[in-house]
């Protein structure tokens, strides 16, 4: 069997397969099949495995970069005068709630205590304390924290404080919008922006949206409960104010109503002026203009009356590349004077 | 033999050429188990010479034909192993385990050298990797399942002692 050629050997093999062996081979496809079902299945499970991970490394990728996105825009929104930070937050699992943050900026980057800490949704903090390469950041939810605030439409005044009471309630980032005048009250959903009062914080920065009015003693100001626009625990990148931005302020940049009106009023301004600067411009070169046609009819005039020769005027105001005035064209019916 | 014996020894070798088509795919080790040796022996000692190498042939028929090539030298090396393991049948009789696995792992062996060389499986350096290192590794593997086998089966052989 052996010295037998291929050809002749393989129909006695398949005959073998079809008949005697067939019970064997079944057996031996069907040992196969459980095999490849119980390789596949693991790596059925090693790719679910994988492609969970990958989703959940792409859902935190997604939020990350969904916050780097909106943090490019606030950065290029500013323009100038700020440093960006990587938040980092601190894992001590006995603090209830988040009140501090370190910042991956430090004084060398241009980080000042009390720098404004803000991310793309507004207000986060200020810097506590600057070392050269890192920074400490206290947040809104810090007791110390405090900062003047106002109403979208700048009708209301107050001041901005951590709302201890959300600790024990379990709503625990929330603020409080203390000495507001009794005479303003502000309904829920009502923008509160920064309202640049007391050199901390510059005017215009997003801080969160009023829920209700709180129930106090005071009888002259109203207290209101504020939802803070950023969450802290979602912070990852923010950026610092430098002191010259909060001294020049930040403009239109979180687009609140209040500064809306005053970056309009100031473009009108702005308008207004050049509109001004171009009709005293023109004023000034038609009277000189006049005063130059008089000045030489003058002097004409004179000479005429002496008798003295008069030379063809050339037009000063001639300008290169443009025809001379039709009263000295060549051309002219005018005849000149010899 | 006994027609009792006979039919035990039967039972004995169809439970190991099972488990050569169902547990060894199962496995798929590169050194891989082979029962039909094991079951060749058991059978073969049983008899004599010559029938001991037409119960090769016929089990190397069977294993050849489930071959992709080379049909008839499985034959042929199990024609020789019958035939050797019949003839030998007083020393592999002894009732030491450690003995009979060692003349699996011969037996084993020497099939895999006339498979490997008559068959023209594998050339050079392939072929001595196969015969040097795989073939023994497969044949010690067998002949550990065949000590393990005969151990479990032998209140159903009833091996006679030397």
């Amino acid at each position: 069997m052996v010295v037998l050629k291929d050809e002749d050997r393989e129909p006695i093999a398949s005959g073998l397969r079809r008949s005697l062996v067939a019970p064997l081979v079944s057996l031996q496809r069907g040992a196969e099949r459980w095999r490849n079902a119980w390789v596949s299945s693991e790596q059925y499970q090693t790719t679910i495995d994988s492609l969970s991970l990958r989703g959940a490394n792409a859902q935190a990728m997604r939020s990350e970069n969904d916050q780097l996105r909106k943090l490019i825009g606030l950065g290029s929104r500013l323009a100038w005068g700020f440093v960006p930070a990587e938040a980092l937050h601190s894992t001590a699992q006995s603090e209830e709630l988040v009140t501090t943050i370190t910042l991956t900026a430090g004084s060398t980057a241009g980080v000042r205590r009390y720098s404004p800490v803000v991310a793309p949704e507004g207000i986060v903090g200020m810097i506590q304390t600057a070392d050269p390469s890192m920074s400490i950041a206290i947040l809104y939810t810090h007791p110390d924290f405090h900062a003047s605030a106002m109403s979208a439409d700048g009708a209301g005044f107050g001041i901005i404080y951590p709302h201890n009471a959300g600790v024990a309630s379990g709503d625990a980032y929330t603020l409080e919008m203390r000495g507001v005048p009794t005479k303003v009250t502000l309904k829920p959903g009502t923008a509160i922006y920064t309202a640049g009062l007391g050199g901390v914080f510059p005017r215009g920065i997003t801080i969160g949206t009023v829920i209700q009015e709180l129930k106090t003693s005071e009888v002259w100001t109203r207290t209101y409960l504020v939802r803070p626009a950023v969450t802290p625990s979602k912070i990852t990148t923010v950026l610092i104010l430098t002191a010259q931005r909060v001294t020049q302020g930040t403009g239109n940049v979180w687009g609140g109503a209040a500064v809306n009106a005053d970056s309009a009023t100031r473009r009108i301004a702005a308008a207004g002026d050049s509109i001004a600067r171009q009709a005293a411009q023109l004023e000034a070169q038609a009277r000189a203009a006049v005063l130059d046609s008089v000045r030489r009819a003058t002097i004409d005039s004179v000479r005429r009356s002496l008798g003295a020769f008069v030379p063809p005027q050339t037009d000063t105001s001639r300008v290169a590349g443009r025809p001379p005035r039709d009263s000295l064209r060549p051309d002219s019916g005018r005849t000149k004077r010899p | 033999m006994s027609w009792t014996g006979m039919a035990r020894t039967v039972i004995v070798c169809a439970i190991l050429i099972v488990l050569h088509f169902t547990l060894r795919p199962l496995l798929a080790w590169r050194a891989s188990v082979d029962f039909l040796i094991v079951a060749l022996l058991l059978g073969a000692v049983r008899l004599r010479p010559g029938m001991g190498a037409v119960y090769g042939f016929a089990l190397g028929l069977v294993a050849g034909s489930l071959d992709v090539g080379g049909f008839g030298a499985a034959a042929l090396g199990m024609s020789l192993v019958g035939f050797g393991a019949s003839w030998l049948k007083a020393v592999f009789f002894a009732d030491n385990l450690a003995l009979n696995g060692f003349f699996l792992f011969i037996a084993k062996w020497l099939f895999d050298l006339v498979f490997l060389l008559v068959g023209h499986r594998a050339h050079g350096a392939e072929l001595a990797m196969q015969l040097f290192v795989w073939s023994p590794l497969s044949a010690a593997v067998t002949a550990v399942a065949g000590v393990i086998a005969l151990s479990i089966l032998r209140p159903l052989m009833e091996m006679r002692t030397a």
